[in-house]
């Protein structure tokens, strides 16, 4: 019995937080859109022929 | 077309857009181009190391002709901080020095395919003030973070322009965002399906068993139940509760009121089981239900996605307007500050803001949008220009005489017509089965309890298994499911719907009306002789080219006409003359020939053509029919009426009356349209209304269904229940094949779903719903139900697709 009790607490434990990490998902905005990522991975990373200017190019800054 | 005989046809097409490059396009060491905007695109990119752009199958640059000469102010307006609010978004927090950022979200209406998500999120490689971009291909947006001590925000919409996306700056501020609606549906369903995944794992054991498990893992398994059905009921199923709540509140019954009632029966009667140990409750049924009512939701969310409607008629109007501000500098001010008695100066494609008078000698002026003519329309100094109409040709100076918001277009947008006051069909229908429903379930309810009466729990027990059984979920999966997948299906062939309910609208129209100009016809207008020898209108055509005035380059045509050309003197608003070949040629107005040949001409309207000196004949401007627009006709009168009603002068009458067995109408004004449809439907038909432009506004609104046509994603469209893209329209037998049979697969849909329910029903009076009974009966019904509209309307999808 204390056993599965223990089981039980620590799957919903697990699913739990399964649940909180899809709600922060959700909430970040990783849902609003599905389509264009799917995209997004094909292309491939080609280095620009012409070299530019300093500064940072890949900055990624948080909305 | 005899003028294609005597001239070469030079087809290559574009390295940019792909378009035919007429007359032999634009050379440059890069390639072809079929103008001067794509090539000038192309070198950019080239020079920025981009044209891996270029390297999917078809050029998918936007074309940069039909957009016509554009400005390079026309984004001053972004300079002013109220305008710029509405484009501006997301930014952080206002810092200074090089760490200060931010973030604006622009519709792009051009952003079409893969390559431009590849394009437009390399910005930077364009411009060192661009930290990111993030292009949105389903909502057609893209989200800049800029410096903005290196870039202003006007800057960032040219940078867009440059490369050929030309975003579009919304003419009143953005209406709330869609973002959060969506997100709150994921959080719901995710937490629906979390809850009821876990609840049946829990509910098992007791079904398997067979009988009550021990105390202690029951009491265990209850609390965890409730601990989580009770944040579905409050978050979930929310929407329902609250939907009910504010139904009876108004008085009024909706298909949420006997949902809302059953999920509160299920939910009331577990709680009670638990509470007094009498069972375990249905705890695990009613997460699942709810859960697959959403699952609903999300196929009509996913539908509307697909389609933004948020325009007025603000977004028809250019943003600024250069004003006179003394000592000949034209200002660009705000379209909001603009006032009567303000002198403007108007360039070629601007639409005129506000009724006003012309301050030049003579203008030529396009309402095609407005009334429907084709042909533009000349106006002399002093001349009244209404609001709405194109500036073609070349730059005009206009004084303005009336208030922005009370001009014709304003006036014609606030129309009674357009504010829908029917209710759709299907709010409608759903009310008053929605009524009548639970008026039965109550019913069914109470009889069911007095059957038992004397046992009292007997009785409550019963009571509460028919409210729980009689939820009409699959009925309300049903339709959002069958109609979220059509408006999917219709959408990819070209027919945007507004609402749901549309496609049940669509289904059940009898009879159509078309406009002409827009409608039947598209795509660019051609110039058509008249009266003219083939080596005359040759020589008119080469003179033509010389001219860059629409109405010179629509009678110049595609092709390139040999010929040389000498002495060509153009009077800006008349015409042109000119050697071609070593004749005298003339083209412009009738007033323009009459002067030179030093006859008379007769007024009529099209472009008169004289050579060496005598009037030979006329150039008409025509719109060409839509491609298979001819068979669409005849497959549509075989099953509706049809109806023609067109603004113009019937010049074509004999064209089109054939296809519509002489139900043809011209010269009717936007009220004529309106007064007809209102007056069919009055005998009772089912009027569905086809057309583009404002003068079709009154006449879509009033309509069952009004479809506008639209060639163009950035056009305008009047109150409407869908948008059909002008390709789309030789498309609409089909379309609304798929729309009738979606209104089978619902019927079809209901009859699955009561089959169910009166099994339940019969399960629930005799006494016998048990929880695991329930358990079944209630997700299989809900899952047979989607699966059914879901399937079936794919299936027709695929099967019109392939047709």
């Amino acid at each position: 019995m204390s056993v599965i009790v223990l089981l039980i607490a620590a799957g919903g434990l697990v699913a739990g937080g399964f649940l909180a990490a899809f709600v922060w998902a959700v909430r970040s905005g990783q849902f609003d859109d599905t389509t264009t990522p799917a995209l997004r991975i094909l292309f491939d990373d080609r280095r620009p022929t012409t070299t530019r200017s300093e500064g940072p190019r890949h900055a990624q800054p948080r909305s | 077309m005899e003028a294609t005989l005597d001239a070469p046809i030079v087809l290559t097409t574009c390295r940019h857009c792909g378009d035919p490059c007429a007359g032999g396009g634009v050379r440059s060491s890069h390639g072809r181009f079929c103008c001067d905007g794509c090539a000038t695109v192309f070198a950019l990119l080239a020079d920025r190391g981009l044209d891996d752009y270029y390297a999917c199958d078809v050029a998918p640059g936007v074309s940069q002709r039909t957009a016509g000469p554009r400005e390079a102010d026309r984004f001053a307006a972004l300079d002013d901080p109220a305008v710029a609010e509405r484009v501006l978004g997301g930014a952080p927090p206002d810092g200074t020095g090089a760490g200060a950022l931010a973030c604006a979200v622009f519709d792009v209406p051009s952003l079409h395919c893969a390559s431009c998500v590849w394009l437009l999120e390399r910005l930077w490689q364009v411009d060192d003030g661009i930290v990111r971009a993030e292009a949105d291909l389903l909502r057609r947006t893209v989200q800049v973070w800029f410096r903005r001590d290196h870039l202003s925000l006007r800057a960032v919409a040219e940078r867009l322009a440059s490369i050929g996306y030309e975003p579009e700056i919304a003419g009143e501020t953005r209406q709330g965002a869609a973002t959060p609606a969506r997100r709150r549906l994921y959080v719901q369903l995710g937490l629906a399906g979390f809850a009821a995944g876990n609840m049946m794992i829990f509910s098992i054991p007791r079904y398997a068993n067979g009988a009550p498990l021990e105390p202690a893992f029951q009491a265990l398994f209850d609390a965890l139940n409730l601990v989580l059905a009770t944040p579905v009921l409050i978050v979930s199923a929310g929407d329902w509760l609250r939907g009910a709540w504010r139904a009876l509140a108004a008085g009024r019954l909706t298909l949420d009121v006997p949902v809302a009632l059953g999920l509160l029966a299920l939910y009331a009667r577990s709680v009670a089981e638990i509470a007094t140990g009498a069972g375990p409750g249905f705890l695990d049924a009613f997460a699942g239900l709810v859960f697959f009512l959403l699952i609903g939701r999300l196929f009509q969310q996913k539908a509307f996605d697909r389609i933004a409607f948020d325009r007025t008629w603000r977004s028809f109007l250019p943003l600024t307007v250069r004003v006179a501000a003394g000592d000949g500098v034209w200002q660009a001010t705000p379209l909001d500050d603009v006032r009567p008695g303000d002198r403007v100066l108007l360039r070629p494609q601007e639409v005129v803001p506000a009724d006003a008078r012309l301050l030049d000698a003579t203008g030529t002026i396009d309402y095609a949008f407005v009334t429907g003519e084709t042909s533009p329309v000349i106006v002399g100094d002093g001349e009244l220009v209404r609001a709405g109409g194109r500036v073609v040709g070349r730059a005009l100076r206009l004084v303005i005489v009336a208030e922005i918001h009370h001009t014709e277009l304003a006036r014609l947008w606030r129309h009674p017509a357009f504010t829908r006051a029917t209710q759709p069909w299907l709010t409608d229908v759903a009310g008053r089965f929605g009524a009548w429903f639970t008026a039965a379930t109550l019913l069914l309810a109470v009889a069911g309890a007095a059957a038992w009466w004397p046992d009292a729990a007997m009785a409550a027990q019963v009571a509460s298994a028919v409210l729980i059984i009689a939820c009409p979920c699959a009925l309300t999966l049903a339709a959002p499911v069958t109609l979220g997948t059509a408006m999917g299906i219709l959408g990819r062939a070209g027919l945007y719907v507004k609402q749901p309910a549309v496609v049940l609208d669509l289904s059940r129209v009898d009879t159509i009306v078309f406009d002409k100009t827009g409608t039947l016809t598209g795509g660019a207008r051609r110039a058509e002789p008249v009266d003219l020898t083939p080596y005359e209108w040759r020589l008119a055509r080469r003179l033509a080219a010389e001219s860059a005035h629409p109405i010179s380059r629509a009678i110049a045509g595609d092709t390139v006409v040999d010929g040389t050309v000498a002495e060509t003197i153009e009077t800006p608003g008349a015409g042109i003359r000119g050697t071609v070949d070593h004749r005298t040629v003339a083209i412009g107005t009738p007033a323009f020939v009459a002067a030179l040949t030093g006859r008379p001409v007769p007024a009529v309207t099209g472009t008169a053509v004289a050579i060496d000196g005598r009037l030979r004949g006329w150039a008409r401007l025509a719109a060409p029919a839509r491609r298979g627009i001819e068979s669409a006709l005849v497959r549509l009168s075989g099953t509706t009426t049809v109806w023609l009603l067109s603004g113009d002068d019937g010049a074509d009458a004999d064209d089109w009356a054939p296809f519509f067995g002489g139900r043809v109408r011209f010269r009717q004004s936007p009220d004529d349209k309106l007064a007809f449809v209102e007056a069919r439907r009055r005998a009772g038909a089912r009027v569905l209304m086809i057309g583009d432009g404002l003068n079709d506004a009154g006449a879509l609104a009033a309509a069952d269904a009004g479809l506008a046509v639209s060639d163009d994603t950035a056009c305008l469209v009047p109150a409407c229940d869908a948008v059909i893209g002008g390709d789309a329209v030789p498309r609409l037998p089909a379309l609304l094949a798929i729309a009738r049979r979606a209104r089978q697969v619902i019927v079809l849909c209901f009859a699955v779903s009561v089959v169910y329910n009166v099994l339940g029903l019969g399960l629930a009076l005799t006494g016998r719903l048990t929880p695991l009974a329930t358990a079944v009966l209630m997700p299989v019904s809900s899952l047979t139900v989607i699966g059914l509209a879901a399937g079936a309307m794919r299936w027709i999808g695929r099967k019109a697709v392939a047709a």
